[in-house]
């Protein structure tokens, strides 16, 4: 026990609009947990632990060493922590998909908070509101006042919000790149340039992805997974689904593409891509075997929820970023 | 990347920016900008004193970025690239905005035109500023050249290149050279013996030590770019590969067919011939019908298959003066019989055509017109008529619908393109018309080269024309080529695509997308390589790829997405 000199590092761990996946992601770590408990001190992770977001405003400023914030910024309380854990940390790791670019939250950019709610608290078949309640961000009761964390029309990246240090992208990522960027920081390695996507390769998802490959991407008709016997070991491409493979970074090990699932993209677009939905419709747009234009759009037709489709993680993120109105 | 310091120059273009747009104002709003060091407008920026402006600011304020906001690039960007390169600063640290043909030229109210000329030249410092500097490239030049086609364009081109002491390997899928013009008797407007022409031609080709012939073959496979081609020739089953630097295509057109045109009986009625069967008449010197009689009443008709949106909707060319050369043989050979000549126009617009119309017309030789919608019908004559034949006609000129007497009918058969034009087009990579003739890279100013540098396209492979325009395509292109070789050397697009091999996954989206064949797949690097030479720059598999692995040069998306943000940078 005379080695524990050396200090632990203060590690939080907080999600915004998220579904809980990449906290779980955290929880994978399994016996690895022993050495990271062993290096860490976990100051703050409202999934696991009883700490309030008044001890965190006591802390002082740089107080938290790492914090991994999973999940987009879809309303006040995320857009307050969010600002807040910036102040109270010295290394911001955006963590998983919505973090990184918005993830499947993000795809609520493709509508507006108004059609959201008139679905929601009005229109859903299970749905009974005469009165068309809505949530408030504030409520008078004689007990005093509610509050509400206001809804906002957009959902944010983390880093459309506060400075962001680094990037560990995946929905949600893989826990054994959570593992080796964590060892990374506390054994003193030198960290990548600010900015920097970590864990997670420069090289796109066909690198490492085992199926046959060829320049034969003709397309005549697309098919979702479901309805197409594949043949294991041919370019989902090649077969006429759709995978995201070729617009999305490697590092996850093609786990999806190993299950014979197409890649959806959760690991975001190699470097200097601004907008991998642009970029993988523009490839996909070269792959239609037609010259007719009529005949183009009966192929195109075939492609279910194409906004869903090539923006499924990176919406918020993207140049689209949202519908207009 | 060193500070950018950027010369502004708006250009007045005498009166022709200047009055719809406030080119003073222009350049001292443009003056105020980030990095920009120096703004001036001047009456005309392509004049030497315009470019001596530029490079003296060069020097005396260490520009590194030039902007010219002027006409279209297409007019005056080499120009100003040049004037860089003057300087002593590389040419592609320059970016030219439109403000004559995108604005002056195309608006009407002062205030908004000087506005958007704003925003264009904003759009143009913007994407100046992430401008790389490229350096020319330039590659050796095989002295060797492959002429495709042994008809008599391509004896002619394979005859000017040879006469310079360069090698030519000269392919003719059929077993003789001289193609069509080895069937013809006599040749229009002068009446000369086509024999007498081509067959010295033909000699000199093949007693020529420059020329290697191979005739019954054909070129399989041809690789590489210009100067460096490898060609794969297929001789009677055996293959043969050749080494060569630039490429004639003189592969001509086929005869219509005119079997499929149903009014006049070609196939039904035996004394309906075609314009070449006529010829073989012609040539063997027996003009008769089937029945071996000498036909009484020869009628020559035009625009078979040509100027008909049902076959063709071009004009052959060819087929008037080749029907004008017919009546005059006939007339010589059956001085009695009556001629009709049936055409829609007679077009006789070449050296000495229309001196063999006036010519015909003294002959005896009966013109009648019909109209292009409206074709005459060839039929069986009824038992008592004396005549073989009868057409059905509705005059133009006389107004009347007569019948015309026939024992023999001429079809000014059209040209069309042979079946394989394109594999041919497939094999050299040049672009097809929907003629299916090949592209010129451009029609008015460089009528014999094609976008893919070192193939030269001439006669009638790339539309109907006559001996004289198919000998004089193929001597220019002998030129072209003769020139390049003499060169050595030649330069080649540097604004090329290229790969990032650190980004590259090895998808080959890429690969089926380029039209020039210039990206392959490195198996064991598991990457797309762009042979540099071969790429044009057109930017469509940096486009394609979804990886963002290719770069085009000159034209990434840093410098585009720049050039957007500047645009809407100002209030329009």
């Amino acid at each position: 026990m005379a080695k524990e000199e050396k200090p632990k590092i203060k590690l939080a761990v907080y999600w915004g609009a998220a579904c809980g996946g990449c906290c779980v992601s955290v929880l994978d770590v399994h016996e690895k947990l022993f050495d990271v408990v062993a290096a860490a001190d976990l100051v703050f992770w409202p999934i696991a632990l009883d700490i309030k977001y008044k001890d965190v405003e006591a802390m002082p400023d740089g107080h938290i060493d790492v914090t991994l914030f999973n999940g987009a910024v879809r309303n006040s309380e995320n857009e307050h922590l969010a600002k807040l854990l910036r102040q109270k940390t010295k290394v911001l790791v955006a963590y998983g998909s919505c973090a990184h670019m918005g993830g499947i939250p993000g795809l609520a950019n493709f509508t507006t908070k108004d059609e959201l709610f008139k679905r929601i608290y009005d229109e859903t078949e299970s749905t009974v509101n005469p009165d068309k309640i809505r949530p408030q961000p504030e409520h008078e009761v004689p007990e005093g006042k509610l509050k509400l964390p206001e809804f906002y029309n957009d959902v944010r990246t983390l880093d459309q919000v506060v400075d962001v240090d680094y990037y560990l992208p995946g929905c949600p990522p893989q826990t054994e790149r959570l593992v080796e960027v964590f060892m990374a920081i506390v054994s003193g390695a030198e960290l990548p340039p600010k900015g920097s996507v970590v864990g997670a390769l420069d090289k796109a998802q066909c690198d490492e992805c085992k199926r046959k490959k060829s320049d034969n991407k003709l397309i005549k008709k697309f098919y979702r997974p479901w309805e197409i016997q594949d043949d294991g070991e041919t370019c989902f491409l090649e077969q006429g689904v759709i995978c995201m493979g070729p617009a999305t970074r490697g590092g996850c090990g093609v786990r999806c593409i190993e299950g014979n699932a197409p890649c959806r993209g959760c690991y975001g677009p190699p470097p200097d891509v601004p907008d991998p939905g642009a970029k993988m419709m523009s490839a996909i747009a070269t792959m239609i075997d037609a010259d007719d234009e009529e005949e183009i759009a009966k192929i195109v037709a075939q492609i279910d929820d194409p906004a869903g489709t090539f923006y499924r993680f990176s919406l918020p993120g993207s140049m689209l970023r949202r519908k207009l109105t | 990347m060193e500070e950018a310091r950027i010369g502004i120059y708006v250009c007045w273009c005498g009166s022709n920016i200047a009055k719809m747009v406030d080119v003073e104002a222009v350049a001292e709003e443009m003056g105020k900008l980030p990095n920009v060091v120096v703004a001036k407008n001047y009456k005309y920026m392509c004049s030497d004193p315009g470019q001596d402006l530029i490079v003296s600011d060069i020097k005396e304020h260490k520009l590194n970025r030039v902007v010219v906001a002027a006409c279209s690039p297409r007019m005056h960007e080499m120009t100003f690239r040049k004037a860089l390169e003057n300087a002593g600063i590389n040419p592609y640290l320059f970016e030219m905005a439109n403000i004559r043909e995108h604005v002056s030229w195309v608006h009407t109210d002062r205030d908004k035109a000087t506005k958007k000329s704003k925003s264009l030249i904003t759009a143009a410092i913007n994407r100046v500023l992430y401008h790389d500097p490229l350096d020319k490239r330039s590659v050796d030049i095989d002295p060797a050249t492959l002429v495709l086609g042994g008809g008599i364009a391509g004896l002619a081109a394979a005859l000017e290149i040879a006469g310079s002491g360069k090698q030519v390997y000269l392919i003719e899928r059929s077993g003789a050279l001289g193609g069509y013009a080895a069937e013809i008797d006599l040749l229009a407007p002068y009446m000369n013996s086509a024999a007498q022409v081509l067959d010295p031609l033909i000699e000199q080709v093949q007693n020529h030590k420059n020329i290697e012939i191979f005739l019954e073959s054909k070129v399989t496979d041809i690789s590489g770019y210009v100067g460096n081609f490898d060609a794969k020739i297929e001789k009677k089953g055996k293959e043969v590969e050749k080494k060569i630097g630039n490429i004639v295509v003189a592969t001509g057109l086929k005869n219509f067919d005119p079997a499929v045109i149903d009014r006049y009986g070609y196939g039904k009625l035996p004394n309906v011939v075609t314009a070449m069967e006529f010829e073989k008449m012609l040539k063997i010197g027996k003009v008769e019908t089937k029945t071996g009689k000498l036909p009484k009443n020869v009628a020559i008709i035009h625009c078979v298959g040509s100027r008909n949106p049902d076959y063709h909707e071009y004009c052959s060319r060819i087929c008037c003066m080749n029907a004008l050369k017919f009546a005059n043989q006939a007339r010589s050979i059956l001085p009695e019989a009556n001629i009709f000549d049936l055409y829609t126009d007679m077009r006789a617009f070449a050296k000495g055509c229309e001196e063999l119309y006036t010519q015909t017309s003294r002959k005896d030789v009966l013109f009648l017109k019909f109209e292009k919608g409206d074709l005459p019908t060839v039929k069986k004559a009824a038992a008592g008529d004396d005549c073989d034949m009868v057409i059905d006609m509705h005059e133009a000129l006389s107004g009347e619908d007569i019948e015309v007497p026939a024992d023999m009918v001429i079809l000014m058969t059209g040209t069309e393109a042979h079946d394989d034009a394109k594999d041919v087009a497939h094999l050299v990579g040049v672009s097809m018309c929907g003629n299916d003739f090949f592209i010129e890279k451009h029609p008015k100013l460089d009528p014999v080269a094609t976008t893919t540098d070192g193939v030269y396209i001439v006669g009638n492979c790339v539309s109907p024309k006559d001996i004289p325009d198919s000998v004089s395509q193929a001597k220019a292109a002998a030129a072209r080529i003769l020139a390049s070789i003499s060169q050595g050397s030649v330069e080649v697009e540097v604004t090329t695509a290229e790969v990032n091999e650190d980004i590259c996954c090895g998808c080959q989206t890429c690969i089926k997308v380029c039209p020039y064949t210039a990206i392959g797949y490195d198996e064991e690097k598991n990457v797309s390589i762009v042979n540099e030479a071969l790429c044009k720059g057109c930017g469509t598999c940096g486009s394609a790829c979804p990886t963002g692995a290719i770069r085009s040069k000159h034209f990434t998306d840093v410098q585009i997405l720049s050039q957007i943000e500047g645009l809407m940078s100002l209030e329009v």
